[in-house]
């Protein structure tokens, strides 16, 4: 790998962390707003549910999301904050469909500590002004005009300095915060303050409360006309106001969002830390408040936020599982819930731990993820591609050719599927016992082979052979009328709809028929100069049964060719270029487009946008979808039409947001594919490969397909096995029975296919499972699972006491081999030159497999080193190891052989808390800290000094805005070895916030041309909110802010192919490089992820 | 540390609570290093101390011997015990012998806060010197009217490159890099400078502490300077009072505001407004300083011993010869009443205070111990026992959670969270004492 990276987002955010509801696209529109921390995502309630409107990026970590709404606007405005102090408001314009910036702005200061509770933002609800709380001791105040503007923001000094909370109060003729916060004794009390926007300055409240609950963190500010806050405490729930103080009991939880249900505030939905729903609801008489009432209403996915949208109809943002869209029964089901889950958003967050396995075998990499937390934890098969799930298979040898026939017209469904072999064809027909079975259609020739077969109309269905056309009655199956090709001309392709055949014989005759109710009707005639190669009639136009035009594949010119039909008159020709001839063609349309697609020889595809009216094409596209002869077939599935490429890479090619998008399908080759939607098998596809038949229905067409294995507890750390063909991990369950919460960890070991739990291990008390590694040692042929642990004191506060574990799976089970003392958490483990490198809090220790006299084997320590404040993070390779510091960045160790010993050899100086590391080649090493940063050092064994040799020099700077938790190598997609991508080496990386990630080291020369494409990018694309795409990746800690370097914004420079064509030119010319040459590198790099 | 790393892993902390709260649990277990030791090179008392604020590596020691040495203390020299203790002798040294050294006691030593290729030190022989550090070579030299107490760089400053200079002479003298001449004198001390510190929040504010007792506020962009301390002048807690709700029974209102506005025109002296009309007033006087008996105010009875500024940019540390250490609040210009308790300062010589990353701890050097001070109450948190003689300097090196003290023993200890390999490192000193033991014994 190189200096020079590439980093782009393979799966976005998914963790939502704020949610609102209001009337943002329209005043009669009800929207919700979901913010995915980097993205937010705009839906519209509509009576089918949730309409996605707009999903955008945001060039920063949403801090705040809030809807306001000032005097004299009718309807909504957002306003955002981001964690780097930017913040912007947003209006919908329902022209273009997009939000545009009405204001934006820094709020960032010199002066003050940046909180460590998180920064809080909130809107006055008479929206008379924005109240931030970003550093220790200060609150700034944003004020609105008369006229809704926002004007020069100020600061207040505030006296507390732990604030856990602050909101606005309603009802207030001044605008009042209240404030929950914790004094130095740990007590947390509230405080009220009312903002004199005159004298820049706070007055004292109309009341404070002292002495809350010690679990007290969220406040709930009450509308009119109740007014007032409630105090959400761990053990209590208080109302609060000037007049009245009320509290109730409640079970012991932790309240970590909620929902108000009525305008006038006297219900709210409440989740907690369990995923528990409650209906929280003030009882009052008029506008005054007689008590509190708490009633569970069921379980859902742990919320991070909670939004009442309509209709007890309810969405829950989670950070650590799946979120949900639920709606609330009035009655309770048999179990007593009277929450019903209408529809789930997959989560991949947080991912803790991952790895990339290929359980297929194919060489196309899954990701296995260890994703959510407490009770919604979670496996997670992440692939690139589209799965095909088999439902039935027979074994066939030397199938040429498949179609799928109805029995009539109009029946829904396929009845017969027609097989075509070198000298024969079979027909098979799903028979009472719904098998597939082999029948027989008299009219059909059944001793050649079939080149062609359509359903008809007047029910009636049409074989193309060789040397005839016939016309047979689906429902007598008899033969109604034969058309003959010439004699002394054999046909060679021919293509079909349900009312017109084009067919093409030796010679370069095309003919042209039209099928009548018992008639075949030759229409028209042409001869072409040169042979045909291939042909389609699918109909793209406002009659499903009738084209206008013909798409002609020509030998010897390499030619497409459009005709109109009926008349066969020559509108445009194409030439393709080179040296392969097309093997198929298909006319089609996607989102209302029509395009040509253009299938060659060799496994790459050319696509034209088609013009209907005139027959011109435009827009020629030439990607590589494999090595081998492609056929393309249409199917629908979920009521939209793709296209299916058979070939050695089979790939669905689907249309998204107006663009050709080619998903890998996983299977390995595929000769050929046709819809079969029979009654037994609905929305089916025949496949036919390597010697056999496949019935199955294919995964929703989209990029990358997720598969969930809960597990009702918490996976921390996974690894696979090929040789056992399993994967173990550690696991934790949160045990809340009793009245204190107990965790009990395990070492799980899961069948790679079907992961069900094949086999436990529970660990110790107070020992929890911290790494786990499977690997094999020198001298020995078995290979383990080795696993790391610590155990957990709770008078501790860092683990003085850990065992390094050996097991072999011997019948599917865990068996324990060795084990091995630790004087701390066994951080991490790595297989090391046949060894095992394991890092124990500050130490890196190196253990041998030792056999004993007894035969047994045993670990022991061989050498160490010390000096890491904690070894979290260790990568090897070969005899190097390098070890991501707690704090200390990323240092480079070598083991030396002769003296057997472990010694440092370079260090990065910087003060990085690292959160993960890897090796990207001998000297380039790939680091991840605390402050949502990538950086990349570099190895300086040439270095003139021994300072110079003793420094791991920092190349690589970037702003990722994701807290990364692993690095692995490997990649999502099937390495084509012909493409150039294929020789890009990949590292993935999986982030709190569910993304997977791909970062792809580039070519010095490819990466120059992409940072210039970056900058110009940049230029023509802004930032939602206007918030800068330069800032946003640069480096930036406490310490210091610095330009991104090295590294380039992949989901920035694969925007590129959603601009408009008038943009794309811009950039072109300022590149001074064609729109095709830009499209088609850009493209490339797509298919890294 | 570990159930902290568990939570970070899976989004519940956040991360840069994780880091400030990794950092005070260091810091909570600090104390004499039993694995890092930095052999000092001087043979007089030390003076000045300060880590490079670039990459927190290079320690810069300054003593009345006048030598200037630098040691590195993120790479040992030598290693003792397998590995376990860590010897850190200077990287770099420049005594008498030097062809430019100092001739007396260096008092202050401090790193160019861009990068460290350059440092500065003030000696009581009337120079300050800027040292190229790769070379060792004076590159600029001022030539001070008495002895120099102390000097600061702003660490904040991308416009300008300014050595302040607290010295003997009651004018406070700003020492110009970039030309090699001073740019500015700030008349206004009826004593001698022997504290100084650039604020941290505006790289055009230096703060000053005299042997007149007084502290002074200067914007180096205005002539003069636009506050002078009051310790009289005092709010209670870390802002200044709210102001007083007006009542909000409005019938009443006319009666209650006038009332009101009475008791408000003492306070409104004391918040924050008071900066800016103290400002105003000083733009329309000729000499801008303030009414004669505002000019006199001190901050202290005595001498102005040491200053240290909050990193957060809204508080002042000050110390003074009698023997207080006083927080103020910057803004409002009050001294905030916090009672530290300190025993005894050094009063003859200047103390360099530091302070923990977020603020919270006071490190200050109080005669033969340090001690760390709760910055809001006040409360000795610990007193750090191990200098023989007085200490003058602490330096707290926020990136390792570690202090660093030096005083007239010549001695640098390290002050370092407890290592988790105690046992180890404990077993190797009794195997080594053991030795020494046995040594004894033979003889």
């Amino acid at each position: 790998m190189s200096i020079w990276n590439y980093v782009v987002t393979a799966h976005k955010p998914t963790n939502v962390t704020h949610s609102c509801v209001g009337n943002f696209t329209g005043p009669q529109e009800v929207n919700l707003i979901v913010a995915k921390c980097t993205r937010i995502e705009i839906h519209l309630l509509t009576t089918q549910g949730l309409q996605p409107m707009l999903d955008v990026p945001i060039y920063g970590r949403i801090a705040t999301l809030e809807l306001i709404r000032p005097h004299g606007e009718t309807q909504d405005l957002l306003f955002i904050a981001t964690e780097r102090y930017k913040f912007c408001v947003l209006q919908w314009d329902p022209e273009n469909v997009e939000v545009i910036t009405r204001s934006m702005g820094d709020v960032s200061d010199r002066i003050g500590r940046p909180t460590d509770n998180g920064q809080i933002g909130i809107v006055d609800p008479d929206c008379r002004l924005i109240g931030l709380h970003l550093y220790d001791g200060l609150f700034k105040v944003i004020p609105f005009d008369n006229k809704g503007q926002l004007k020069e923001a100020f600061n207040i000094r505030l006296e507390e300095l732990q604030v856990l909370d602050i909101k606005f109060l309603y009802g207030c003729p001044k605008p009042t915060i209240v404030v929950l916060y914790q004094d130095n004794k740990d007590a947390r009390h509230v405080k009220t303050y009312e903002v004199s926007m005159k004298d820049k300055d706070f007055i004292e409240g109309p009341w404070s409360q002292n002495n809350l609950d010690n679990g007290a963190e969220l406040l709930i500010p009450v509308p009119p006309p109740l007014c007032g806050v409630l105090i959400i405490g761990e053990e209590t729930i208080v109302y609060c106001s000037a007049s009245a103080f009320k509290a109730i009991p409640i079970r012991p939880s932790i309240t970590r969002a909620y929902g108000r249900v009525d305008a006038d505030g006297s219900r709210y939905l409440l989740g907690d830390h369990n995923g528990l729903l409650h209906l929280l609801v003030i009882t009052h008489e008029k506008e005054k408040v007689t008590g509190l009432k708490i009633e569970l209403l069921g379980e859902t996915s742990v919320a991070s936020s909670i939004s009442y949208l309509d209709n007890a109809v309810v969405f829950v943002g989670s950070s650590y599982g799946d979120s949900q869209l639920i709606k609330l029964n009035l009655q309770a089901d048999a179990k007593g819930s009277y929450v019903e889950v209408i529809e789930r958003y997959v989560n991949l967050g947080p991912i803790v731990d991952f790895c990339v396995v290929d359980l297929e075998r194919q060489g196309q990499g899954q990701v296995v993820t260890c994703s959510g937390a407490y009770k919604d934890g979670s496996l997670r098969i992440v692939r690139n591609g589209i799965g095909i799930n088999e439902q039935a298979s027979v074994e066939l040898q030397g199938i040429k050719g498949m179609w799928s026939l109805r029995s009539a017209t109009d029946d829904p469904h396929d009845t017969f599927l027609v097989v075509s072999f070198i000298s024969e064809t079979r027909i098979l027909a799903m028979n009472l016992e719904d098998e597939l079975e082999e029948t027989e259609i008299e009219g059909f020739c059944s001793d050649a082979q079939t080149l062609f077969c359509h359903d008809a109309i007047y029910d009636q269905l049409v074989q193309v052979t060789s040397n005839s056309v016939r016309l047979v009655s689906s429902t007598s199956r008899e033969l109604r009328n034969e058309w003959f090709s010439p004699a002394g001309y054999s046909i060679n392709v021919a293509t079909a709809n349900s009312t017109q055949i084009l067919l093409a014989t030796g010679g370069g005759h095309l003919v042209y028929l039209e099928i009548g109710d018992g008639v075949l009707t030759e229409a028209k005639h042409a001869q072409l100069e040169y042979d045909i190669s291939c042909l389609d009639i699918n109909p793209i136009g406002d009659n499903p049964n009738y084209s206008q035009l013909a798409a002609v594949g020509m030998w010897t010119d390499i030619s497409v060719r459009i005709f109109s039909l009926p008349d066969l008159n020559l509108i445009t020709k194409e030439l393709l270029g080179g040296e392969i001839i097309s093997r198929s063609v298909l006319l089609c349309s996607f989102e209302g487009i029509s395009y040509l697609l253009c299938a060659l020889g060799d496994g790459h595809l050319l696509n034209f946008v088609l013009n209907t009216s005139n027959g011109e094409l435009a827009d020629r596209k030439k990607v590589s979808l494999g090595t081998q002869p492609i056929t393309l077939r249409t199917f629908s599935s979920k009521n939209t039409t793709h296209v299916f490429a058979a070939s050695d890479r089979p790939t669905v090619i689907y249309s998204s947001n107006k663009k050709l998008l080619y998903s890998n399908v996983n299977l390995k080759e595929v000769s050929h594919m046709c819809p079969f939607n029979s009654a037994a098998f609905p929305d089916s596809l025949a496949i036919a490969k390597e010697g056999e038949l496949t019935i199955g229905t294919i995964d929703e067409i989209q990029k990358l397909h997720i598969r969930s294995i809960p597990l009702g507890e918490h996976a921390r750390r996974i690894c696979h096995q090929e040789q056992t063909q399993t994967f173990a991990i550690c696991s934790l369950k949160y045990n809340q029975s009793s009245a204190e919460e107990t965790e009990m960890h395990f070492i799980r070991l899961l069948d790679d296919q079907t992961f069900d739990f094949k086999s436990t291990y529970p660990l110790d008390q107070f020992e929890c499972g911290c790494s786990i590694l499977s690997c094999s040692f020198s001298d020995d042929n078995i290979v383990y699972y080795c696993v790391g642990t610590a155990y957990v004191m709770p008078e501790e506060n860092e683990p003085t006491k850990g065992r390094i574990l050996v097991f072999a799976v011997e019948d599917g089970k865990l068996q324990l081999i060795a084990e091995k003392e630790t004087k701390g958490a066994v951080y991490s483990l790595n297989a090391f030159n046949g060894k095992l490198l394991a890092a124990i809090n500050q130490k890196i220790q190196l253990y041998k497999w030792m056999l004993r006299d007894d035969g047994s084997r045993e670990l022991q320590s061989e050498c160490g080193h010390h000096g890491h404040i904690l070894a979290l993070y260790v990568q090897t390779r070969g005899d190097f190891i390098v070890v991501g510091d707690l704090m200390k960045s990323i240092s480079l160790l070598i083991y030396k052989h002769e003296e057997g010993a472990i010694e440092e050899r370079a260090r990065d100086y910087n003060a990085n808390w690292m959160s993960a590391v890897e090796i990207l080649d001998d000297d380039v090493y790939l680091g991840a800290e605390n402050n949502f940063n990538l950086f990349t050092v570099r190895k300086n064994s040439e270095g003139a000094t021994d300072e110079e040799r003793g420094r791991l020099e920092v190349v690589g700077e970037y702003h990722l805005g994701e807290f990364v938790n692993r690095f692995r190598h490997g990649s999502l997609v099937m390495r084509l070895p012909d493409s150039d991508v294929g020789q890009i080496p990949t590292v993935i990386f999986g982030t709190v916030n569910g993304v997977i990630g791909v970062i792809a080291s580039l070519p010095h020369e490819q990466y120059v041309f992409l940072e210039k494409l970056q900058m110009n990018l940049r230029k023509v694309i802004k930032g939602v909110g206007a918030l800068s795409h330069e800032q946003w990746r640069s480096f930036y800690n406490e310490k210091k802010t610095a330009d991104a370097r090295n590294f380039v914004d992949g989901d920035l420079i694969e925007s590129f192919l959603d601009l408009s064509r008038k943009r794309m030119d811009e950039i072109s010319k300022a590149m001074s490089v064609p729109v095709e040459e830009l499209m088609k590198r850009v493209e490339e790099l797509t298919r890294l992820h | 540390m570990w159930k902290e790393i568990r939570e970070r892993e899976f989004g519940k902390l956040r991360p840069n609570l994780f880091t400030s709260s990794v950092s005070k649990h260091r810091l909570s277990s600090i104390q004499l290093s039993n694995s890092k030791e930095i052999i000092s090179s001087h043979r007089a008392s030390i003076n000045s101390l300060q880590v490079d604020l670039t990459e927190g590596r290079y320690l810069l020691a300054g003593a009345s011997d006048a030598t200037v040495a630098v040691y590195d203390v993120q790479r040992a020299s030598d290693y003792e015990g397998g590995g376990l203790i860590a010897k850190h002798k200077s990287v770099l040294l420049i005594n008498k012998q030097h062809e430019h050294g100092h001739k007396y006691p260096v008092s202050s030593a401090i790193w160019y806060p861009i990068d460290t290729g350059l440092f500065i030190t003030g000696s009581y022989d009337h120079h300050i010197n800027v040292w190229d550090t790769n070379t060792t070579q004076v590159v600029m030299n001022f030539k001070m009217p008495g002895k120099v107490y102390r000097t600061a760089m702003s660490s904040l400053a991308r416009s300008h490159m300014l050595i302040a200079a607290g010295t003997e002479d009651v004018q406070v003298r700003l020492c110009d890099i970039a030309s090699g001449a001073f740019s500015h004198t700030l008349s206004g001390h009826r004593d001698g400078v022997m504290s100084l510190e650039w604020s941290t929040s505006s790289e055009w504010v230096l703060i000053t502490g005299g042997c007149d007792g007084a502290i002074r506020f200067w914007d180096i962009r205005r002539a003069g300077c636009f506050r002078v301390l009051d310790q009289s002048h005092s709010q209670f807690g870390r802002r200044p009072p709210l102001l007083v709700r007006p009542s909000t029974n409005k019938k009443s209102s006319s009666a209650g505001q006038s009332s009101c506005a009475k008791v408000r025109a003492p306070h409104k002296k004391l918040n924050g407004n008071a900066l800016k009309s103290q400002v105003k007033t000083a733009k329309q006087r000729l000499h801008p300083g303030m009414i004669s008996s505002l000019d006199r105010a001190t901050g202290h009875y005595g001498v102005i011993t040491g200053l240290k500024v909050t990193d957060d940019g809204m508080y002042l540390l000050s110390a003074g010869s009698d023997s207080r250490l006083r927080l103020w609040d910057i803004e409002s210009g009050c001294n905030t009443l916090v009672n530290f308790e300190t025993t005894r300062l050094q009063s003859s010589k200047s103390i360099q205070m530091a302070l923990s990353q977020d603020s919270a701890l006071a490190f200050v050097p109080c005669m033969t111990t340090a001690k760390a001070f709760d910055m809001w109450s006040g409360q000795t948190r610990w007193t750090f026992r191990g200098h023989y003689e007085n200490i003058n300097c602490c330096w707290y090196n926020a990136l390792d959670q570690e202090l660093y003290t030096a005083g007239n023993d010549r001695q640098i200890l390290v002050w370092s969270p407890s290592k988790l390999n105690f046992d180890e490192v404990d077993e190797w000193r009794n195997g080594q004492a053991a030795v020494t033991d046995q040594d004894n014994w033979s003889d």
